[in-house]
């Protein structure tokens, strides 16, 4: 009479984890990147927020600008790959931020851990999806002229590189300002804004897409 | 929470670092930051109105007066003063043209006085993506017959807040629709940049049911949903609905009435007698027996004895006053004949009893026939009207014309019962044989031909004198015209006259010319 729950008891491990194996290999789906992306976007917005719930008094005035870029999508094709190469440079940007994270709390151990791991899958994902991009251009950059390929190699460096920027600002006010815990304060306060900014700017473009 | 572990340990010297940097940059901050325990924010959006509200933890405190102030983090701004929120009454401060950015994080801070006195200062930082809650939109609902408009009423401008594709991203509106047990869920399509009232049509619904309606927004971000209070209406049928129906119940009224008025009117003229209906039916139209009509039942296989009586015309003889023997009388006797089938054909010399005739054949057992015989003179006439098997009363027919045939048919009986098939043989002057005429299709063939074509091959069978005759007169009364006085049905009492066939044959010769109609059974 008991053989029912036991057998659900045993199928119901197994079926969970094939449905998390599932929804995690949907989930890496490159052709899924909007889903991707605001599934991961909300899930650091979430961590990020737990972490603290007020913000000091005393830190305002410790506040900086740290002119997060507004433009750093080039318009010419393909939107697809900018996305992905911006999204893989916020993500190995913000593990390598965070990396430095010193404090030693074990309630902010916690949840920087799960930060840091949620950044790791982000580049994963990022990488293999660059990867499958790359494939498909090498396959289409013999039927292109060479200066074609040349003028859209251009494009992603100079977007890329104001990500950069703007998060060697971000690591040098740590660095300037000692690590202290209004920093680290502002830093997450930026972070969090800046993931949600251009989850904001690439959602509508991957949905069009 | 990092801060509040550190703050027991941090707050003296903060607090005097705050008191002197406040004194410096000429920020008025007499109180240490307590906020958190004295008061509660809450942002909402509230008809697309960026509402933010706070209440006091400690009620005993009641402020009449209440000051916002509020900076963004990643600006490094000073203290802003919400201008239409200073020294304000009301403990919530409209924020929707002033904060513009969704992703920031704002630091917040509300002073409540009392006179000049400040009795509590309550502090909070807020990032809008994960703090902001949506209080669902207004709406009206108009019902139908079979749908509702659901109209959702949007501000003519959307703010800047919510712009972006934040309401359609970010935010999705969904319209419930529930009935009973049953709750649907329409996820209209938001444009971008929407703009005045939404009408949101819920179609496909059952007439006079009804519907409840609530309206809400589903942030991406799995926040709280905070429903609208629900709305229900009852779908009433529609004028055409109602119209249809009546029209449909007037037409079936209208039908019954016709026929009450025909059938009423029928059953009037039949009692009146001015038209007779038939009470019986036909037998077509009889489906007692419905197997009976479908699958008719066979008629009994019956033995079925085609006679044909070929008649033999025979010229008129004249007498030319020649005493020669009378040999000649044989050659026109109707010699038998066999055909193909098995039948021996023999030629029936039919003749009509007249008066002399009557007389010479008739033996004294016999009834005399009556005054109504036939004329010999008149041969076809004769032999229309009178058949050669008596069957009952008929028209034209009289008993004592039935009765010289019965005569007839008793001076046969002798001869046929001795015999059980046709005789082939006998004497030139007599012919005997046997036919069952309950079965028999007799025809007389024109005068053209003396060989009918060939008979179908059927068993002999005895005649039975008695039992034909009765049989005879049955089934010929019907069948009075067009028989064929050919064949007599004698009976059981009298004997027929040998030497009437023979001698008479040739005045029955002449006096027989028959039609070409079979004598059928």
């Amino acid at each position: 009479m008991s053989t029912k729950p036991d057998v659900i008891r045993k199928c119901l491990w197994p079926a969970c984890l094939v449905g998390l194996l599932i929804t995690g290999v949907l989930s890496l789906d490159c052709n899924l990147l909007h889903f991707h992306l605001r599934k991961v976007t909300w899930q650091n917005l979430r961590l990020l927020s737990s972490m603290s719930n007020s913000f000091p008094v005393e830190c305002l005035r410790e506040i900086k600008a740290f002119e997060l870029p507004q433009e750093i999508l080039s318009h010419t094709q393909p939107v697809k790959r900018y996305i992905v190469e911006a999204f893989y440079e916020m993500s190995i940007q913000a593990f390598n931020i965070f990396s430095q994270y010193t404090f030693k709390s074990t309630w902010e151990n916690d949840y920087l851990k799960q930060i840091q791991i949620g950044l790791d899958q982000q580049l994963q994902y990022a990488e293999r999806c660059l990867e499958e991009e790359e494939k498909e251009e090498d396959d289409s950059k013999e039927m292109e002229e060479d200066g074609i390929n040349h003028s859209e190699a251009t494009v992603p460096q100079l977007s890329n590189l104001e990500l950069r920027r703007y998060f060697n600002r971000i690591d040098n006010f740590l660095k300037e300002k000692k690590y202290s815990h209004c920093a680290w304060e502002i830093i997450r306060v930026e972070i969090r804004r800046c993931f949600y900014y251009y989850f904001q700017k690439f959602a509508p473009l991957l949905r069009k897409k | 929470m990092v801060w509040n572990q550190n703050a027991s340990l941090v707050r003296p010297q903060n607090l005097y670092l705050v008191v002197c940097i406040s004194f410096v940059f000429g920020v008025s901050s007499a109180f240490p930051d307590l906020s958190d325990k004295f008061c509660t924010f809450k942002v909402t959006f509230r008809n697309f109105r960026l509402i933010l509200s706070w209440e006091l933890k400690n009620h005993s405190v009641v402020p009449d007066r209440y000051t916002l102030r509020y900076t963004v983090i990643s600006r490094p701004d000073q203290v802003k003063i919400v201008e239409h929120c200073s020294n304000t009454t009301a403990s919530s401060c409209d924020l929707t043209d002033v904060w513009e950015v969704l992703p920031e994080t704002y630091s917040i801070r509300v002073d409540g006085f009392r006179g000049n006195t400040t009795l509590v200062q309550c502090s909070s930082y807020l990032f809008l993506v994960t703090h902001m809650s949506l209080e669902p939109p207004e709406f009206d609902i108009v019902g139908f017959t079979d749908h509702i408009n659901v109209l959702v009423k949007f501000p003519p401008v959307i703010p800047k807040i919510l712009g972006g594709g934040v309401l359609k991203f970010y935010l999705s509106l969904i319209i419930e629709e529930q009935s009973g047990n049953i709750v649907k869920k329409h996820n209209p399509e938001l444009n971008e940049n929407i703009t005045g009232n939404f009408t949101y049509v819920i179609d496909k619904l059952l007439p006079n049911t009804n519907y409840c309606v609530s309206v809400y927004f589903k942030p991406r971000n799995l926040g709280a949903v905070h429903r609208s209070p629900v709305k229900c209406i009852l779908l009433q049928p529609g004028q055409e609905t109602e119209s249809s129906e009546s029209a449909k119940i007037g037409g079936i009224i209208t039908m019954f009435v016709i026929a009450a008025v025909i059938v009423i009117t029928i059953i009037i003229l039949k009692r009146v007698g001015y038209i007779c209906l038939r009470n019986h039916f036909p037998k077509v139209l009889n489906f007692y027996n419905f197997s009976t009509w479908v699958f008719p039942e066979m008629p009994p296989l019956e033995t079925v004895a085609f006679v044909e009586v070929i008649h033999v015309n025979r010229k008129k003889k004249v007498w030319d006053y020649n005493y020669d023997d009378e040999s000649d009388s044989n050659d026109d006797t109707a010699t038998p004949q066999t055909n193909a089938g098995g039948y021996t054909m023999h030629g029936l010399v039919g003749r009509l009893l007249g008066p002399a005739s009557a007389s010479s054949a008739t033996p004294e057992d016999c009834m005399e026939p009556d005054a109504e015989e036939p004329d010999p003179s008149e041969p076809d006439t004769d032999i229309d009207t009178e058949p050669l098997v008596p069957s009952g009363p008929s028209p034209g027919q009289s008993e004592g014309t039935s009765g010289a045939y019965e005569c007839r048919g008793k001076q046969l009986q002798d001869p046929i019962t001795e015999e059980d098939s046709w005789s082939t043989g006998g004497s030139g002057d007599k012919i005997t044989f046997n036919v069952n005429l309950s079965s028999v299709f007799m025809r007389v063939l024109d005068d053209d031909l003396e060989v009918p074509p060939g008979l179908p091959s059927f068993p002999e069978e005895t005649y039975n004198l008695q039992e034909s005759h009765r049989l005879e007169t049955s089934s010929l009364a019907a069948n009075g015209e067009g028989t064929q006085p050919l064949f007599p049905t004698p009976s059981a009492e009298c004997q027929w006259p040998e030497d009437v066939l023979s001698d008479e044959s040739d005045s029955s010769e002449s006096d027989v010319d028959i039609g070409d109609g079979y004598i059928m059974r």
